[in-house]
């Protein structure tokens, strides 16, 4: 379980420091999704960095699974805006780079996730001879390789083009129904957070606030994207950040 | 093989990777560059040519001797112009390595660890733009007139260059990568080792070529500073006044080296920097 206790995170010290996460506390179940939505720049990537330890808390408290976070850990992935690849690592290499780094890696255990993912026939290519799409699957496909039980996502699908974004959005779905790890997605996008949020917090400018907490069992399937309870909570969701 | 990866050949592991390099190099965008090196240089001899006979009609005198006499010195002088082709060649790899080996992990760190930054730049940006050249008589004090003192005006000079690009590209990478491998709790070394060297290997590369030109010139001048230890600048120094198509043997001989070393550097960046060279990249 994911518990985040009144995080207070400040950028800098004394009188200049800047105060970017003001009091945002919430829990998040194993196996459960959340996304936090907010405008441009609120503070929704700070409080993702603090919770996979690369952001130290001013103020409050963060725990998964029962233990402080501290800092980057093996069962707490990290999937960043355009993937985060390294441009001079192939799709193996970079898909790979937890393993590697770690000392862990496994031939088998590797293949397997790129067969999954259907980037076995690119993975000694290089990311700039990827599309877009691809990139993000490889992504994915690095968070995956250490079996995590918690998955956080910046702007997966950020500047992704419509038919892709979706690809990617089904694609995220089906692993964490298969897999069942806790998610927590940070997005502006409305319709990306009715699609894949089982709860949605709607965050204030920055210094980030919680101002709604919107809740939305219904996800599990491509064709909620078409049904009246996604419409209604991209409804809510809109009114709760035009207030 | 499509763009979206979803069919097609492996790309990487079949062709040994020298040679998949050697390849990438010599077909750049299919036109050999054999050829154009060829190109150009005839359209060099060419201006040479020109540029002789010019000077000759004007002045009555051949100041400047034609490539066809400096190419005749060449050959008759070949033994003792190889010689010092070897020793000056010698003198300025071993410059740029000693200055790369030393100066790339200072600069690097230099950019990237905010302390280092915010006590050693200055410090950096002091001794830069002092000329290094000046030091050379203090040199000679302390290592004599060998090849120590030699290598070691060279080095210094490069030294500060090398430090220069490498902070510059170490301080500007993208966020996003070193973000990406601190996600995965890797330490500090590691970050060094797959973000930070990596991400400023071409700026690197761009600046071992530009050292080429910058030592063989201070190279030039450390060797005429002394009538011993040979070089191609104390040949090109001897023979300037009395026998100048021989001196020009001498200047086109440093062109060989710097040339042969340029060559080098592109092979050196296609290998080590082949990701700059994939999805029509750098073409």
């Amino acid at each position: 379980m994911i518990q985040v206790s009144d995080l207070v995170v400040r950028y800098g010290q004394g009188k200049g420091a800047v105060e970017a996460v003001r009091g945002v506390s919430f829990s998040v179940e194993p196996g459960k999704t959340l996304v936090l939505v907010g405008p441009s720049g609120c503070g929704k990537t700070t409080i993702l960095f603090a919770l996979a330890g690369l952001l130290q808390a001013s103020e409050g408290a963060i725990s998964i699974a029962g233990t402080p976070v501290a800092g980057p850990r093996r069962d707490v992935a990290l999937i960043l805006q355009n993937a985060g690849l390294l441009p001079w690592k192939t799709v193996w290499q970079n898909a790979n780079l937890s393993l590697l780094l770690s000392g862990e890696y496994r031939r088998k255990n590797a293949s397997e996730v790129l067969e999954k993912l259907g980037l076995d026939q690119v993975k000694n290519r290089y990311p700039s001879e990827l599309s877009e799409g691809m990139k993000r699957r490889v992504g994915v496909a690095r968070a995956l390789s250490t079996s995590p039980t918690v998955m956080l996502m910046d702007e997966p699908m950020a500047s992704l083009d419509t038919l892709t974004k979706e690809s990617v959005q089904d694609l995220i779905l089906s692993l964490w129904q298969e897999l069942r790890f806790s998610i927590v997605l940070v997005t502006h996008d409305i319709e990306e957070a009715a699609f894949l949020g089982q709860e949605i917090l709607v965050l204030t400018e920055r210094p980030a606030r919680i101002k709604a907490r919107v809740e939305n069992p219904g996800i599990g399937s491509v064709a909620y994207r078409w049904s009246d309870r996604f419409f209604a909570t991209t409804a809510a969701l809109r009114e709760a950040l035009e207030k | 093989m499509s763009r979206n990866g979803t069919g097609g050949t492996n790309g990487g592991g079949r062709m040994p990777r020298l040679r998949q390099s050697w390849n990438e190099l010599t077909d750049r965008r299919g036109v050999q560059p054999t050829i154009a090196y060829a190109v150009s240089l005839l359209l060099l001899l060419a201006l040479w040519e020109i540029a002789s006979l010019v000077v000759r009609a004007v002045y009555g005198s051949p100041f400047l001797p034609a490539p066809s006499v400096v190419f005749r010195a060449m050959i008759l002088n070949a033994p003792g112009l190889g010689w010092d082709f070897l020793l000056t060649g010698w003198r300025l790899v071993l410059s740029m390595l000693i200055a790369l080996a030393i100066g790339v992990p200072v600069g690097l760190m230099i950019g990237h660890e905010r302390i280092l930054d915010r006590y050693l730049s200055p410090m950096i940006y002091i001794i830069y733009p002092i000329p290094q050249v000046a030091l050379i008589l203090f040199l000679f004090l302390l290592f004599g007139t060998g090849n120590a003192t030699k290598v070691a005006l060279v080095t210094l000079v490069l030294f500060f260059q090398v430090v220069v690009t490498a902070r510059g590209a170490a301080k500007n990478l993208p966020q996003e990568h070193l973000t990406s491998v601190r996600a995965t709790g890797a330490t500090r070394w590691q970050v060094y080792r797959h973000v930070v060297l990596p991400a400023s290997l071409p700026d690197i590369l761009t600046s071992a070529r530009v050292a080429i030109g910058l030592g063989m010139a201070l190279l030039y001048i450390a060797e005429t500073q002394s009538e011993r230890g040979g070089g191609l600048g104390l040949f090109i120094s001897r023979k300037i006044v009395f026998a100048r198509e021989t001196a020009f043997a001498g200047i086109v001989a440093m062109a060989i080296l710097g040339l042969l070393l340029y060559l080098a550097i592109d092979f050196a960046e296609h290998v080590l920097c082949r990701w700059k060279y994939t999805g029509g990249r750098s073409r």
